[in-house]
């Protein structure tokens, strides 16, 4: 998106978007793009908000900006998102300023702002992050209809593997600066091949696991980290670690599932079993087989 | 046998003050209102709920660190909430609590040796320097930290690393409970993992009463034998830890269970979900009758918005408040059908 700040950062490569480098770009034209082309949900709506201006000016300027819209009809469309984003009473609300609106409201007014101009492109930040699981569920559900109704591309930026699985085509899992691993959700979940992605999934702690299974930590914090150009920065952390890791930097493994993985020693499908392998308990159905809700 | 801890009808009601020269109360914020459980010896007790439901302000009534409106809250036979001043002060030490960020909890000012002899001399079991010393070189080994952070400060010492001084500063004086008020949430995912595994072996080793209170449930059921799921300053459901997962009878524990994401596709994709509608009200102006009314899918006409709904026994330790948990469990009663999502891909 071109927003880190330009003084003491280096941003080197190409971002393509559509064929276009993002990078070289005129900062015009960037900025044409941004908000209409490609959009951005940031972690916190408290902060990312204006606090002292009104909800509704803050949606109706994304699309004075980019869809010359204004008065009456701006209004009227501004009030039509706040509404699909599931709003209730969108015209009162779009007078409201964003200290009136609970947390889950200002993530949805955040992410009407972000959909105002059909965006081809969403990069979602951590959206659920500071919100209760209830509310987020309901942002999760939010973001699956956009996807699914606009075609729109969706980036998810998260910690929480919870999310993901439920919501992502295609994961590529990040350690210190580098992807170490990428992979389609189904594949990555049921066979993680990077020590860090077999070490996430056996350190959190799952609803379906039975009680009193012991937690597999990665052992360290982030600060054990060494540089990528020593060897593997994951090494210092890793149990699955051989001297090949310190050798140098690993290069980025493809197989021929287009599952990536940055390893010099891989973590094969039978380990990867054992570690975290959890004898689950059956899901239980929320309503009962026997009774399913007519119309499905 | 006779719980450890048992809390009960306890009522914390903040007042709402406005006015420029008198204080007029305007009204309550029923932050807790009408909560009874027990805490058996060498067991977790875990607490669940969304933000603002009311269950950190129970953990801190508990040790009254804020004042309790009603209720009693016994340990040990003796009633917490009516003792005052230094007996209070005495008991206090069988009871300590563990906060939610280690970084505003420890004094940056304080290296951990202080920190860790503060509470012993407040005791008065502050014995002789060497045995003070050795004692603190204990459960620091306990918990895992290296001998040499005796003489550094708090900001030397990583987030996984500062909430194991806050766990040592609650063992230090050889507590019976610990109450710990999100202990793992301001953590990374793979540190959390580190400190959870660190609270159940010191339970195991020392025989720790826990009173956990948390907002993650997977986190939560993952350390407790029994879980309260909180709403609204009241209690909805309680059960046993495997119990509550399988089955969940109250309407906001099934909506709570199916919102917390799962890792893991296959699981993701073939369960149904229930998805509630809006916010949680304002604890200053709860709804009538059953607090959960206005968001639940299975509401019915009569008795939810007029009549509370008490916390009722339906199976071995399972205790829920809902008028019509019998029904919803018999497939009687349907919820709203734009509540449930259907799973992605059938399962089988």
């Amino acid at each position: 998106m071109g927003l880190l700040a330009k003084r003491g950062v280096k941003v080197g490569g190409k971002a393509l978007f559509e064929g276009n480098d993002l990078l070289t770009m005129p900062a015009t034209t960037l900025r044409d793009m941004r908000g209409a082309e490609m959009a951005m949900i940031f972690q916190d709506p408290l902060s990312s908000l204006n606090p002292v201006v009104p909800i509704g000016l803050q949606v109706t300027e994304v699309l004075k900006r980019h869809r010359g819209m204004k008065g009456e009809p701006a209004q009227k469309e501004a009030a039509d998102l706040l509404d699909r984003v599931g709003i209730p009473d969108p015209r009162r609300r779009l007078k409201e300023y964003p200290h009136q609106l609970s947390g889950g409201m200002r993530q949805r007014a955040l992410i009407a702002m972000a959909v105002a101009c059909r965006p081809r492109l969403l990069i979602a930040d951590e959206p659920t992050t500071a919100l209760d699981v209830t509310i987020q569920a309901q942002i999760l559900e939010l973001l699956k209809e956009l996807v699914a109704d606009e075609g729109t591309a969706l980036i998810m930026i998260t910690h929480d593997l919870g999310v993901v699985a439920g919501l992502c085509d295609e994961i590529n899992v990040m350690y210190a600066g580098r992807v170490v691993e990428a992979a389609a959700r189904r594949p990555l979940f049921a066979a993680p091949t990077h020590p860090y992605s077999v070490g996430l999934l056996g350190s959190i702690p799952r609803l379906d696991a039975p009680r009193g299974e012991k937690l597999r930590p990665i052992p360290g914090s982030v600060r054990d980290n060494i540089a990528w150009t020593d060897g593997c920065a994951f090494a210092p952390r890793c149990a699955h670690r051989t001297d090949g890791c310190l050798d140098g930097p690993p290069a980025l493994v493809q197989t021929y599932t287009a599952h990536s993985y940055r390893c010099v020693n891989p973590v094969t499908s039978d380990e990867a079993e054992a570690l975290t392998a959890a004898a689950t308990l059956p899901t239980p159905s929320i309503v009962d087989a026997s009774t399913e809700t007519d119309g499905e | 046998m006779m719980s450890l801890l048992s809390v009960q009808d306890l009522k914390v009601h903040f007042p709402i003050k406005r006015g420029v020269f008198f204080d007029r109360t305007i009204g309550h914020v029923y932050a807790v209102d009408g909560v009874s459980l027990d805490v058996e010896r060498g067991q977790t007790y875990g607490l669940v709920g969304e933000s603002g439901c009311g269950k950190s302000t129970l953990g801190r009534a508990v040790l009254r660190l804020v004042d309790v409106t009603s209720g009693r809250v016994e340990f040990d036979g003796r009633d917490l909430a009516s003792l005052k001043g230094e007996p209070l002060r005495k008991e206090r030490s069988r009871l300590q609590m563990v906060f939610q960020d280690p970084m505003s909890s420890l004094d940056p000012r304080q290296n951990v040796e202080s920190i860790l002899s503060e509470g012993l001399a407040a005791h008065g079991m502050i014995g002789d320097r060497k045995a003070r010393r050795a004692h603190i070189q204990q459960t620091l080994d306990a918990v895992g930290l290296p001998r040499g952070a005796l003489s550094r400060y708090p900001h030397e010492f990583s987030g996984g690393q500062r909430q194991r001084i806050g766990i040592a500063r609650a063992l230090v004086l050889k507590p019976d409970v610990i109450i710990a008020d999100e202990p793992v949430s301001a953590l990374d995912v793979s540190v959390q993992a580190q400190v959870i595994n660190l609270l159940e072996e010191l339970q195991q080793d020392l025989g720790l009463t826990y009173f956990v209170i948390a907002h993650d449930l997977a986190v939560v059921r993952h350390i407790s034998d029994t879980i309260g799921v909180m709403y609204l300053g009241g209690i909805v459901e309680e059960a046993s830890s495997d119990v509550l997962y399988v089955s969940p009878r109250h309407p906001y524990t099934k909506a709570l269970m199916s919102a917390v994401p799962v890792p893991d596709p296959e699981v993701e994709d073939t369960r149904e979900r229930v998805l509630l509608k809006g916010d949680l009200p304002s604890p200053a102006n709860p709804p009538t009758g059953c607090r959960f009314h206005t968001r639940c899918p299975w509401r019915q006409e009569t008795r939810c918005d007029t009549e509370r709904p008490e916390l009722t026994l339906v199976g071995d330790g399972h205790k829920v408040a809902c008028h019509w948990a019998a029904e919803i469990e018999a497939g009687e009663i349907q919820p709203k059908s734009d509540a449930v999502i259907a799973a992605a891909v059938d399962a089988g």
